[in-house]
């Protein structure tokens, strides 16, 4: 351009070049335009290339980590303090007193009355432990259920039925023992029961048919002589127990709660829990199965009397138990069952408990 | 060394004078700068007038020719690809659905094992170990096939091996007449259903996801192939129109090629796509929803069968596992009628099933009416009538529906793999023949401006 400025010396020329000025500059205008264009056609293509390339890629097979569900927190130690505030109900051992002798075994029972309703239907249907050696524990070999709290059942239904194995047995948890009797689904308990005034509220209860004390179980060899030795240590009992409610008020220990005392047993083989406490009785049977157990000898440190848990609705089913009962500590029958079951675990039969009556329903 | 001296000149110099000099040396001696310029000029002096938009126009029609190309090709090999991953995804589903029936089918037998006591029954024990084995064996493959259910796999496996470890104490216990042996036995069997059941459940879910994913991957591959090929037609029919118009011929007859190639590639393509999608949509609502339902009925059976068993074990308090039943029961039933509704091998599912609940149900009513003795009696019983025949009756046939409806679906998704790389390689080849072509057809015209 100042090449042309610079040479051009006629007007003509000058015309021209004022001409090729204004054309050059159209020109590099449109071309300036078309570059625009062209770029933008570029751009488009290789946007294309770049679409196609990742929709090629999208589905690579590469798929995000399968999420892994965390672990459901484990339902077994549970420890609200769900203890029973103390209630008064004179002497807790004191039941119903029977009226008069009990019909024969096998006779028809009076018009009306609970055993009459259970005579009826056939069979006694009682609320057990199925795996509390001793007491109440399902023999694997013949698939029965046998123990000390057994043959108290057997007792009551041969003064119903004449025989001892009219018997419909409900396997039951620790902390489902009053309810099932609420509910009406079982006529009876016999769970290694302790009698005490929080639970008079609920149910009935016979007189005392055996007298336990708690105790706790430890793995052998360790230091341990009381429950003061068990200071932060993790100690196992079934909720919903006695054994659990006297747990809690031991300061420094660290409850952990199970369904039944051989849910304990299996926290204590695997290694998460420390010791278990709960009725002597019952910690023989646990002990009997696991030869690294060992139930601590100092005395126990509560007295847990049992009795058969019956429903607050049938008093005179109440009455009928303990006639049987009273007859069972005279006739030798307890003596028999102590024997077979408890004698081994735990020394020569004591005298039987003394009935205690004077209660009213 | 010029380019230096030439700057130096420039600085500092009058402005007219010196652009003058500037401008006479850069033209004798070339620097990058005016390279750079040159280029730029002469691409834009071969890209003005009417030679330049031709040559415009051929980049263009080869650009667009070539995409289309590789829009064919990724279309089809994204469809071939997906079609691969999702029978690929759905044979992983189904071997997670087997480890889960057969944890739950060795979970029914070590229950009911239990019932008959101390001495188990060897071929009960003997279909323990064989669903163990096969389930820890099809974790192993399974975490191979697919790397992503990796750490799920891993987790489940730890809850596998503890269960194990526990149904064998149980065992060892039982066998010496220790009542703990149950416990442990229960522990296990609750064990498993807390921790490895809800690992199962996510796996199940993450591969039909990942199933209907590439589904509809397999599906949606013709959009890159209509979109890249309506852009083709577009820019070759326009560039068409405006060539006859610039040169007063009708018809260009290689861009009318190229034009009519990447046509019937496009509506060929489409065609072949819609077919992949609609066996896509006939497997997805058929075999393969088919599959999902008989294996969800035998999880639900295996689950029923346990808990039958665990009732009984409970003895009178078992009323949750009665529940647990029910519910299973249900889930049998109404998966069993839509595995039937959808394929003619599941037909006697629901009829099978129906001979077992009745068998259960007298179960239920000798446990109810208090004769647990003869409850036990009969579910451990394999005569024809008992629970155990009729269950296995229903094993055997819901096992037969869920291979041959597995297989089905994997068939119909392998059918069109064989001739769609053929086909993508193809369209591919198609997309460079109509940019030679359409390149050839703009040339003819360019040669005539030289």
């Amino acid at each position: 351009m100042s090449r042309h400025a610079a040479t051009c010396k006629t007007d003509t020329c000058k015309a021209r070049t004022h001409k090729a000025r204004t054309s050059e500059a159209r020109t590099h205008g449109a071309q300036a335009a078309r570059a625009h264009t062209y770029k933008a056609v570029l751009g488009s293509i290789v946007a294309g290339f770049a679409i196609l390339v990742t929709a090629g890629c999208s589905g690579s097979g590469v798929y995000s980590t399968t999420p892994v569900p965390a672990a459901r927190p484990s339902s077994t130690p549970t420890s609200g303090a769900t203890s029973a505030p103390p209630v008064n109900c004179g002497n807790p051992l004191a039941s119903f007193a029977p009226t008069g002798p009990n019909p024969a075994p096998g006779s028809p029972m009076p018009a009306g009355s609970y055993m009459k309703t259970i005579q009826d239907r056939g069979r006694l249907i009682a609320g057990v432990s199925a795996d509390t050696l001793l007491l109440g524990a399902r023999n694997p070999l013949n698939g029965q259920i046998e123990g000390f709290d057994i043959d108290m059942l057997k007792a009551v239904s041969k003064a119903i039925f004449g025989d001892p194995n009219r018997i419909e047995y409900r396997v039951i948890t620790t902390a489902q023992r009053i309810p099932a009797l609420e509910d009406g689904s079982v006529d009876i308990v016999a769970r290694a029961m302790t009698i005490n005034c929080a639970r008079w509220q609920q149910i009935d209860f016979s007189t005392e048919y055996y007298r336990a004390g708690q105790k706790v179980l430890v793995a052998k060899g360790s230091p341990v002589n009381s429950m003061a030795d068990l200071k932060g240590k993790r100690v196992c009992a079934p909720n919903g127990s006695t054994s659990m409610d006297k747990l809690r008020t031991f300061p420094g220990l660290i409850p952990v709660g199970s369904d039944t005392h051989t849910g304990c047993l299996v926290l204590f083989q695997q290694g998460k829990v420390d010791a278990i406490t709960g009725d002597d009785t019952i910690l023989a049977g646990l002990a009997a199965q696991d030869p690294y157990a060992y139930v601590v000898k100092a005395p126990a440190f509560t007295a847990e009397p049992y009795g058969l848990g019956v429903s607050k609705t049938h008093p005179e089913f109440v009455r009928f138990v303990n006639g049987g009962l009273a007859q069972m500590r005279t006739d030798g029958q307890w003596k028999t069952a102590y024997d077979s079951w408890l004698k081994a675990a735990l020394g020569p039969a004591p005298a039987p408990p003394a009935a205690v009556y004077g209660r009213q329903p | 060394m010029s380019q230096t001296t030439s700057a130096s000149q420039a600085t500092g110099v009058n402005p007219a004078a010196g652009s003058q000099t500037a401008g006479s040396q850069t033209t004798g001696a070339p620097t990058v700068a005016g390279r750079v310029v040159d280029a730029r000029a002469s691409l834009r002096r071969s890209l003005s007038g009417t030679p330049g938009r031709l040559r415009i126009l051929a980049l263009l029609a080869v650009a667009v020719s070539l995409i289309f190309g590789l829009g064919a090709y990724s279309a089809f090999g994204s469809a071939e690809a997906a079609l691969s991953r999702a029978g690929a995804n759905a044979a992983q589903l189904v071997r997670i659905q087997a480890i889960h029936t057969n944890l739950v089918r060795a979970d029914a037998d070590a229950t009911n094992a239990f019932l008959v006591g101390g001495l188990e029954p060897a071929d009960q024990r003997t279909s323990y170990t064989s669903s163990m084995q096969q389930a820890s064996r099809l974790i192993a493959e399974a975490a191979k096939a697919q790397p992503a259910d990796g750490p799920a796999l891993g987790a489940l496996n730890d809850s596998v091996l503890t269960y194990a470890g526990l149904i064998e104490q149980a065992r060892a216990t039982n066998r010496q007449a220790l009542p703990v042996g149950a416990q442990y036995l229960r522990v296990a069997s609750s064990g498993l259903r807390s921790s490895a059941l809800p690992i199962l459940d996510a796996l199940v879910q993450a591969n039909d996801a990942r199933v209907r994913a590439e589904f509809d991957a397999a599906r949606g591959a013709s959009a890159v192939l209509i979109a890249s090929g309506v852009l083709a037609l577009l820019v070759l029919i326009g560039g068409m129109i405006w060539l006859s118009r610039r040169t007063h011929r009708y018809l260009n007859v290689p861009m009318a090629g190229a034009t009519v190639a990447i046509l019937v590639t496009l509506v060929v393509g489409v065609i072949v796509l819609a077919s992949i999608g609609s066996t896509v949509s006939t497997v997805r609502d058929g075999s393969y929803a088919a599959t999902l339902a008989t294996a969800k009925a035998r999880i639900a059976a295996f689950d029923a069968k346990s808990n039958e068993s665990l009732t009984l074990i409970a003895r009178g308090s078992g009323s949750a596992f009665e529940k647990a039943w029910v519910s299973s029961s249900k889930v049998v039933t109404e998966q069993s009628a839509a595995a039937t509704k959808l394929s003619n091998d599941a037909a006697s599912m629901g009829e099978k099933w129906k001979g077992y609940v009745n068998a259960h149900a007298q179960i239920r009513t000798k446990d109810d009416g208090g004769q647990w003795d003869l409850a036990v009696k009969q579910a451990i019983g394999s005569d024809p009538t008992s629970a155990n025949a009729t269950f296995n009756a229903f094993d055997v046939a819901s096992g037969a529906a869920l291979t041959s409806n597995s297989s089905a679906a994997a068939d119909s998704l392998d059918a069109p793999r064989t001739w769609l790389p053929f086909i993508s390689w193809l369209g591919l080849l198609v997309g460079i023949a109509a940019a030679v072509s359409a390149w050839w057809g703009v040339s003819l015209r360019l040669e005539e401006y030289r």
